[in-house]
C-alpha cells in the first residue's frame, strides 16, 4: 500500500462523487461545488502520477499542470457564481 | 508491515472521501461550504504527503480559500441581498419539484459504473510511469531558475501559464459584463455568514497555510500562491470596507488586470530575436526576466482574484441608466 | 537586433493584445477589434503561404521542443480552421458594428470586443496546439469568453441558458482534464507525437473515453446537446453566429485531430459514435420541425448538422478513414460559414420585423428581403444542394460510405437531408406567402451594413463549393488525415 495507490483511488472516488453531484444536484450552488470536487479529483490523479517512491524526486511537470488547473477552475467558478447571483437578482425582481 | 504512515494515509483518504460526499449531501448550504473548505484543506494535506507542497499551497490558498470565499459571498447574496427571500432559498433548496429518487439512483449508479471503470484503468496503469523527470533534470541548468516547478511554469511550459493568466482575465471581463449595470449592493458587512467564515475558516486556513509554508519552505512560493495571499489581503480590505471600490478606480483596475498578461506576452515576443523563438529567454537574462514576469503576474493575479470576489464593476449610484442592457 | 516572429505566434498573440487593448481603451474598442481582425487575417494568410510553400511547420516554443516544451504546428487542416475563423470572425465583427450601435448598448459594446477577441485567441490557440494539456487551457479560455458572449443581452432567458452552458462547459473540460491525467499516467508525456503509436491499454482507453465525452459535451453531440439550443437561440445575433459557426468547431476540431493520433478505437465504438450522430440528426431535425421561433430552429439545426459530422467520423471504419475525415473537415468548414450567415440573417429578420415567431413570418407588412435571401442561400449550403460547400461535404461522405458498403450511414445522411429540407421549408413558406397581410407592404428598409456581412458569408458558403478541389488538396498538406508520406 503506497500513498500513490491510496490517494489515486481517493481522487477517482472524489471525481465520481463530484460527477454524481454535477448530474443530480438541483441547487445551483451545489452544482458548482460538485464541479469543483471533480477538479480536485482530477488534480489528485495528476499529483499521484507525479509521485515517485522516495528517495527519487517527484516529476515537477504535473505539479505545474495542477497549479494551472486550480487557477483555471477558480476563474470558471467565479464566472458561474456571478451568473447565479445575477440570475437570482433578476428572478426576485421579476416576482414583484 | 503496518507502517503508521500508511494508516495515516488511509484515514486521511477516508476522511477526504467522506467529506466530499457529506458536503454534497448536507442540506444546509452554509454547512456544505464549511465542509468543502475542510475537504479542500485535507486534500492539500494529502498532496503534501505526495511530496507536492507547491500544489498543496495553491490548492489551500486558491482552490479552497478563494473558492470558499466566493461561495460564501454568493450564498450571502442569495440569502440576504437580492430582495425578499423565501424559506426555501434560505435553506438552500431551489424551489423546484424534487428529482424522483429513481432518477437520482440511476444517475448515481451510472456514475458508479464510470468510477469503477476509472479505478480498473488506474490499477492497470504503470505504477511508476515514465515521466518528464529526466528531461527536467537535464534542462534545469538552462532554465535560469532553481525550482523545478517554477521552471516548468515560467519557462518550459510558459505558454500554458500565459494562457492560464488569460483565463483569469477572461473571467474578470465576463464577471464585469455579467454584473454590469448593477448598482452597489448593501455593504457585505461581517454578518452571520462572515462571522462564521472568520470564526471557522480563517483560523483553519492560517494554521494549515503556515504549516504548508513551513513544509514547502525550500520550495518556492511561486506567483500563484503569492498572488492568492495578496488577494486574501485584498478580500479582507473589501470585507472590512477599508477599501471601497470607486468608479474612478475602474481604469486602474483594468490596467492591473491586464498588466500580467501584457508583460508576460510582451517578454515572450521580445526575446524572439537572434535565432531564438518566442518564450526562449536568453540564458544570461533568464533569471531576471522570469523574476520580472513572476512579480508582475503576482500583482495581476492578486488584483484579479480580489476583483472576482468583489464581483461587479464599481459604478456610481447616480449614473443615468444603471440598467442598460 | 531584430525580432523574428512566426505567423503562428502572431495568430495567437495579435488577438490577445487586441483583447487587452479593447478592454483598457473602451472608447475605441470597436476600432481596435476591427484592426485586430484585419491583422489576424493577415497573419493567417502569411501562415497559409508558408504552409503552401513548405508543408507543415513546427515551432518549438521556448526552444525546448516537445515533450518537455510545447510545440505549435500548422498544417493544411489547422490553417483551414484558422482561415474559417478569421473570415467568419471578420464578417461577424462587421455585422456586430451595426447591431451594437444603439445608444443604450454602450456597455454591451464595451464588453463584446474584449470577450470576442479573447475567444479568438483561444480558438486560434486550439488550432495550432499539439499538446493535450495546452488544449485543456485553451478550451477553458474559449468557454469563459463564450459564456460571456452568450449572456450578453442580460435577459433572464439568456442568463439561464448561459449558466447551463457554463455547467456543461466546465464538466466537459474537467472530463477532458481527467483524460489528460490518464494519458500522463500511461505515457508520461502529453504531446501528440507521444500519443501516436501507443498501445491501447486500459488507461489509454479510459483517457480516450473521458476526452471524447468531454469534447462531445462541449460540441453538443446528442444526447449531450441539452445546453445548446437555449444558449444559441437566446444570445444576440453576432454572438449566436460566433457560437454556432465557430465555437462548437473548436471541440470538433480536437476530436478530428486526436483521431489522427490516438490509438484506433474498435469498430463497435465507432458505430456507437455514429449512432449518437444519427440520433442527433433525427432528434435535431424533429425539434427543428417543432420549433416555434426562427433562432431556435436554426439552433436545433446546428445539433443535427453536428450529428452529421460525427456520422462522417463513424462511417470511416478501417476502410476509407482518410476520405471520411476529409468529408468531416469539409462539413465543418461548410457549416461554420453557412451557420454564421444564417444566424446573422435570422437576427436581421428579427430586428426588422420585430419578432421571430415562424408562424407569423408571413403576417408582417415589412419584408426584410435581403436578409431572407441570405437565409435561403445559407439554407442551400446547409441542406447540401449543389454547388455549395455543404453539397461537396455531404457528397464526399456519401461516396465514401457507399464505397465502403455502409448503406445505413447513407440512409442516415439522406434522412437528415430530407428533414433539413422540411424544416427550412417552414421558414421559406413564411418568406414567400404574403397573402395574409391586409395592410400595404412596408417599404424596404434600405441596405444596412449588417446585411452585407451575412450575404457575403452565404455567397462564400455557396461559392467555395466550386473551389472544392484546391481546398481538398490544401487540407491534405502535412498529412493531417493519417496518410503517412
Amino acid at each position: 500500500m503506497t500513498p500513490d495507490l491510496i490517494y489515486g483511488l481517493t481522487g477517482i472516488a472524489v471525481f465520481g462523487i463530484g460527477l454524481v453531484g454535477a448530474l443530480c444536484a438541483q441547487d445551483r450552488l451545489r452544482r458548482v461545488l460538485a464541479l469543483k470536487l471533480c477538479s480536485v479529483g482530477a488534480g489528485f490523479l495528476l499529483v499521484v502520477g507525479a509521485w515517485r517512491e522516495p528517495p527519487a524526486t517527484t516529476d515537477p511537470v504535473p505539479h505545474a499542470l495542477v497549479i494551472t488547473g486550480i487557477v483555471v477552475m477558480v476563474s470558471a467558478t467565479a464566472v458561474a457564481l456571478a451568473l447565479i447571483r445575477r440570475l437570482q437578482t433578476l428572478e426576485t425582481t421579476d416576482e414583484h | 508491515m503496518t507502517d503508521p504512515l500508511v494508516i495515516f494515509d488511509m484515514l486521511l483518504a477516508l476522511a477526504i472521501v467522506a467529506l466530499a460526499a457529506a458536503s454534497l449531501s448536507v442540506r444546509d448550504l452554509f454547512s456544505m461550504i464549511v465542509l468543502f473548505i475542510i475537504f479542500g484543506l485535507l486534500s492539500a494535506l494529502a498532496w503534501v504527503r505526495l511530496s507536492a507542497p507547491d500544489v498543496a499551497l495553491a490548492e489551500a490558498a486558491i482552490g479552497t480559500g478563494v473558492t470558499g470565499a466566493l461561495l460564501l459571498k454568493t450564498l450571502h447574496h442569495l440569502r440576504y441581498v437580492s430582495g425578499t427571500l423565501n424559506q426555501q432559498t434560505a435553506l438552500g433548496v431551489t424551489p423546484v419539484a424534487p428529482v424522483p429518487m429513481g432518477i437520482i439512483l440511476a444517475n448515481a449508479g451510472f456514475c458508479g459504473l464510470i468510477t469503477l471503470g476509472l479505478v480498473v484503468a488506474f490499477l492497470g496503469a504503470p505504477a511508476t510511469g515514465p515521466g518528464f523527470d529526466a528531461l527536467v533534470v537535464e534542462a534545469m541548468p538552462q532554465s535560469g531558475v532553481e525550482q523545478p516547478v517554477t521552471g516548468v511554469l515560467l519557462n518550459f511550459r510558459a505558454y500554458d501559464t500565459l494562457m492560464e493568466v488569460v483565463v483569469l482575465l477572461a473571467a474578470v471581463v465576463a464577471v464585469w459584463q455579467i454584473e454590469r449595470g448593477l448598482s452597489e449592493a448593501p455593504a457585505p458587512v461581517m454578518g452571520e455568514v462572515w462571522q462564521g467564515f472568520a470564526r471557522l475558516a480563517l483560523p483553519a486556513i492560517v494554521v494549515v497555510g503556515t504549516y504548508l509554508l513551513w513544509v514547502g519552505a525550500e520550495a518556492s512560493g511561486g506567483a500563484f500562491q503569492g498572488g492568492a495571499v495578496l488577494a486574501a489581503v485584498g478580500l479582507l480590505l473589501l470585507l472590512t470596507r477599508a477599501y471601497v471600490p470607486q468608479p474612478a478606480h475602474r481604469g486602474i483596475a483594468r490596467g492591473a488586470f491586464v498588466l500580467g498578461t501584457a508583460a508576460f506576452a510582451l517578454v515572450a515576443l521580445l526575446v524572439a530575436s537572434g535565432g531564438r523563438v518566442a518564450f526562449e529567454y536568453p540564458l544570461e537574462h533568464a533569471k531576471t526576466l522570469i523574476l520580472l514576469i513572476e512579480g508582475v503576474v503576482t500583482l495581476s493575479i492578486a488584483v484579479t482574484l480580489a476583483a472576482l470576489f468583489h464581483g461587479r464593476e464599481p459604478v456610481a449610484l447616480i449614473e443615468g441608466g444603471p440598467n442598460d442592457t | 537586433m531584430s525580432i523574428e516572429i512566426s505567423p503562428m505566434i502572431l495568430a495567437v498573440f495579435v488577438p490577445l493584445f487586441g483583447a487587452i487593448a479593447a478592454f483598457v481603451l473602451t472608447r475605441v474598442a470597436a476600432l481596435i477589434g476591427l484592426a485586430t481582425l484585419v491583422l489576424t487575417t493577415g497573419a493567417v494568410i502569411w501562415l497559409a503561404r508558408d504552409v503552401l510553400a513548405a508543408g507543415a511547420i513546427v515551432l518549438p516554443l521556448g526552444g525546448w521542443g516537445a515533450p518537455l516544451g510545447i510545440d505549435l504546428r500548422a498544417d493544411g487542416l489547422s490553417v483551414a480552421m484558422l482561415a474559417l475563423t478569421s473570415a467568419v470572425g471578420f464578417l461577424v465583427s462587421i455585422a456586430a458594428l451595426d447591431s451594437l450601435k444603439g445608444a443604450d448598448q454602450v456597455r454591451q459594446r464595451q464588453y463584446f470586443w474584449p470577450l470576442w477577441l479573447l475567444l479568438l485567441t483561444g480558438m486560434n490557440g486550439v488550432y495550432l496546439s499539439t499538446d493535450i494539456f495546452n488544449l485543456y487551457v485553451m478550451i477553458e479560455v474559449i468557454a469563459l469568453a463564450a459564456v460571456g458572449l452568450t449572456v450578453q443581452s442580460g435577459s433572464r432567458a439568456a442568463l439561464q441558458a448561459g449558466l447551463e452552458y457554463m455547467y456543461a462547459s466546465i464538466l466537459g473540460a474537467l472530463l477532458f482534464l481527467m483524460g489528460v491525467g490518464f494519458v500522463y499516467l500511461q505515457l508520461g508525456r502529453l504531446d501528440f507525437a507521444g500519443l501516436s503509436g501507443a498501445a491501447p491499454t486500459g488507461a489509454l482507453v479510459a483517457a480516450l473515453a473521458l476526452i471524447f465525452v468531454g469534447l462531445a459535451l462541449k460540441t453538443a453531440l446528442f444526447p449531450l446537446h441539452f445546453w445548446l439550443p437555449a444558449a444559441h437561440a437566446n444570445a444576440t445575433a453576432p454572438a449566436s453566429a460566433l457560437l454556432s459557426g465557430l465555437v462548437v468547431k473548436a471541440a470538433l476540431y480536437i476530436v478530428l485531430r486526436l483521431a489522427q493520433y490516438m490509438p484506433f478505437p474498435s469498430e463497435n465504438l465507432l458505430t456507437l459514435v455514429g449512432l449518437m450522430g444519427a440520433g442527433a440528426v433525427i432528434w435535431g431535425g424533429v425539434q427543428a420541425l417543432r420549433a416555434e421561433r426562427l433562432k431556435l430552429l436554426v439552433a436545433w439545426s446546428t445539433v443535427a448538422q453536428i450529428g452529421l459530422i460525427f456520422v462522417a467520423f463513424a462511417r470511416a471504419g478501417e476502410l476509407g478513414l482518410t476520405e471520411s475525415w476529409k468529408a468531416a473537415a469539409l462539413l465543418i468548414l461548410a457549416h461554420g460559414i453557412a451557420k454564421a450567415a444564417m444566424f446573422l440573417a435570422a437576427g436581421r429578420i428579427k430586428d426588422e420585423i420585430g419578432h421571430d415567431v415562424i408562424r407569423d413570418l408571413d403576417r408582417t407588412p415589412i419584408r426584410p428581403t435581403l436578409a431572407q435571401f441570405t437565409f435561403a442561400l445559407a439554407a442551400i449550403s446547409l441542406i447540401g444542394l449543389p454547388p455549395s460547400l455543404g453539397f461537396i461535404g455531404k457528397w464526399a461522405l456519401m461516396e465514401g460510405a457507399m464505397a465502403a458498403g455502409y448503406w445505413h450511414w447513407v440512409a442516415v445522411t439522406m434522412v437528415g437531408t430530407l428533414m433539413s429540407v422540411a424544416y427550412f421549408s417552414r421558414v421559406f413558406a413564411g418568406f414567400l406567402r404574403f397573402d395574409r397581410v391586409r395592410a400595404p407592404l412596408g417599404e424596404h428598409q434600405g441596405w444596412a451594413l449588417a446585411d452585407a456581412a451575412p450575404l457575403t458569408l452565404a455567397l462564400m458558403a455557396i461559392g467555395l463549393g466550386l473551389l472544392a478541389a484546391p481546398l481538398l488538396s490544401f487540407l491534405e498538406i502535412g498529412y493531417p488525415f493519417g496518410v503517412a508520406p
